[in-house]
């Protein structure tokens, strides 16, 4: 039971008239924490409406938590904790009160709801504050809130979309502990959606990455690094030379100045780069094994899916290019 | 570092200046090394400690009733759905205000006068009155709390985003319109119709009435608690459709009451210039109240056409704005807004 898959999909697919926005996707997502990845439009909402229930699939069958997201989506919203991106919270309300209603409406006793809703608030770190009307609190609290309100009823799954978004170093930091905690003390499955790298890898093990609506990765987070294992060297002179030289021998060779990262294919391959320096009549002064971070792994995905970017927040965070990407042509989409 | 060092006797050699131009010399010659004074103990307060819930979820009808529960008992109590200061204040005058003829009633019983029964007390035209007249009822009461409540309903959930806390939890939009709905249309009848019954108790106490009174009178008192019904549901249906199409609460109670009062003008206006009635079917106040006069039984203001024509018209009026209502509430996300 602990190693059944949490989600599941076969062949999923949903299309909104012409627009595929799900294609195909064969997922396996394993108990624990799970980083949902992909640009905007690239079929994330979607994917989490769809294992929601909310939506029907155009084809294909999934399941989430055993329950069959086709016929089963009111089990599967009781047994999920779903944590918005965007503001769902009421300015108006005390917070004990927006999180205690948040129970209620999963079925919970009122006094129940409201027992929980301490321990909820607790749990985040604003129990001090939690007689204050929302309205009045920061984004920092305004997101822990929301988190209370998906985590009153102990869910077995936690879908936290961009949980960490807009928060300030400090609050950051919380919510990430906060979600490791989940994870790790409570034993909880948490599927995060986000586009802050550094946070996902932070609390996640596995990685799922959407893109265009198919499945671009899937897999543990060390396990697809390994993929493009690295090694790093710092050149003093003759760079552009070596890097020809390298590329000239079958090397994969990623440069920015004279920082050359090359692809660990071979176990000779130190010795190819000495060599090769030493013939080009480059210094090498720095060399070792670079890990590589899931910002990379990104990038090195996006790479072979034939997009030049410089970083994941040019794909992630403007929908504009997104919308050029994704969008079907008669939207105006598909330039790229 | 000893109190000697800084004693009076102590050499000048210029260490410290040396220290902090060069770094402490701490550790060139020997492996030891300089630890910098840790930070201060604050001490923590906080202890983040995750407490599973092993409770069964109640079935739908739990839910659905949280959410009756959480509209309703909001006008009263704070934790509830926050109604605004100005909707709880004009309700609750509205329901004083409704219950003048009530008030007027036992007035009439302690003073015995006939005139001011005939006046004030039940009668076919004074029940039809209290939920159908125009002036006052009409104008000043029931359309303004109907516009005061409607407003912000499902528009501020789409401005708050507040719909992904419903629809992301095991409740349907069907159960979620439903409810909006039910708890509207229920705080309305607390001013409409619950006054409606405290008028006739008031006649029975007042006079004494005895049960044949009551039987005798009864199917005309259900015919304008039907009529009450039907400006409720038709003022709800109307004032939600326009609550779902809004993302703030002015705009939807505006609408309302510009339709509501718009028709109404512009029906008398084609009435008294061209001596043509028929624009009335497109009043919903007008279309009730000729409903309303007919079932009870009252003296209709609209004679050119049958009472079914208005039937008609606010069959196809409610059908509309829950056409709108429906498609608007489908159409609302969960992801965001």
């Amino acid at each position: 039971m602990e190693d059944e898959p949490i989600i599941q999909t076969t062949e999923l697919t949903k299309a909104y008239g012409p627009h595929i926005a799900l294609d195909n996707l064969n997922l396996s997502i394993p108990r624990g924490a799970t980083g949902l990845l992909g640009q905007n439009g690239a079929g994330k909402s979607t994917f989490l409406k769809t294992i929601l229930g909310l939506i029907q699939a155009t084809s294909g069958d999934g399941s989430v938590l055993g329950y069959d997201i086709r016929s089963q989506g009111i089990e599967i919203r009781q047994r999920i904790g779903y944590m918005p991106e965007y503001d769902a919270l009421n300015p108006d309300m005390d917070a004990i009160h927006q999180v205690r209603y948040s129970g209620e409406l999963l079925g919970m006793n009122p006094v129940v709801a409201m027992n929980r809703a301490h321990e909820a608030l607790q749990f985040v770190g604003i129990g001090e504050q939690r007689y204050r009307e929302i309205g009045s609190f920061s984004t920092g609290m305004k997101q822990a809130t929301k988190l209370a309100c998906a985590i009153i009823h102990d869910p077995d799954l936690l879908i936290a979309d961009e949980p960490s978004n807009g928060l300030d170093m400090k609050a950051r930091e919380f919510m990430i502990s906060t979600l490791n905690t989940m994870v790790n003390e409570a034993n909880r499955s948490v599927l995060m959606a986000s586009h802050l790298m550094d946070d996902v890898e932070r609390v996640c093990e596995n990685i799922i990455l959407l893109h265009k609506g198919a499945l671009a990765a899937q897999g543990k987070i060390e396990d697809l690094k390994a993929i493009d294992r690295e090694i790093e060297i710092h050149v003093w002179g003759g760079a552009t030379r070596l890097e020809e030289r390298l590329t000239g021998q079958g090397f994969r060779v990623r440069r920015e100045g004279r920082v050359m990262r090359i692809a660990h294919t071979e176990d000779d391959t130190t010795t190819a780069i000495l060599q090769a320096a030493a013939e080009v009549g480059a210094q090498v002064r720095r060399m070792h094994e670079y890990e590589a971070s899931l910002e990379d792994l990104f990038l090195a995905i996006m790479d072979n899916l034939g997009y030049s970017v410089k970083s994941s927040d040019d794909l992630l965070r403007s929908p504009i290019e997104a919308r050029r990407v994704d969008a079907p042509e008669s939207l105006g989409g598909g330039a790229s | 570092m000893s109190d000697e060092n800084f004693s009076a006797e102590a050499p000048v050699t210029g260490q410290g200046r040396m220290d902090v131009a060069w770094g402490a010399n701490t550790g060139d010659e020997s492996p030891e090394h300089g630890q910098a004074a840790t930070t201060a103990q604050s001490g923590e307060i906080f202890e983040q400690h995750y407490t599973p819930w092993t409770g069964q979820l109640n079935p739908r009808w739990m839910r659905n009733w949280s959410i009756l529960r959480h509209h309703l008992l909001g006008i009263f109590r704070k934790g509830h759905r926050p109604w605004t200061m100005p909707t709880r204040i004009f309700i609750l005058i509205a329901f004083i205000a409704s219950l003048a003829d009530a008030g007027m009633t036992l007035l009439s019983g302690l003073v015995g006068s006939s005139e001011f029964h005939a006046l004030f007390g039940v009668s076919r035209d004074n029940l039809y009155g209290h939920v159908l007249g125009f002036f006052p009822r009409n104008v000043l009461y029931y359309p303004l709390v109907a516009a005061l409540l409607v407003g912000g309903v499902i528009s501020e959930d789409r401005q708050h985003g507040t719909s992904a806390l419903y629809f992301s939890r095991p409740v349907s939009r069907f159960d979620y319109v439903g409810m909006k709905f039910l708890s509207v249309a229920l705080i309305q009848a607390l001013v409409v119709l619950i006054t409606y019954v405290l008028y006739f108790l008031a006649e029975v106490v007042a006079y004494g009435r005895g049960w044949a009174w009551m039987v005798d009178v009864f199917p005309m008192f259900l015919s304008g608690f039907l009529a009450g019904m039907l400006l409720i549901f038709t003022y709800t249906s109307i004032g939600l459709s326009l609550s779902s199409v809004s993302t703030g609460r002015f705009f939807p109670g505006i609408g309302l009451l510009a339709i509501v009062f718009g028709t109404k003008t512009l029906a008398s206006i084609v009435k008294n210039l061209f001596d043509r009635e028929i624009l009335y079917l497109i009043s919903p106040y007008d279309c009730v109240a000729h409903v309303g006069q007919a079932i009870i039984g009252t003296q209709t203001t609209y004679d050119q056409y049958s009472w079914t024509y208005s039937l008609v018209a606010l069959v196809a009026m409610n059908a509309l704005a829950l056409y709108v209502l429906a498609s608007r509430v489908a159409s609302m996300e969960v992801t965001r807004e």
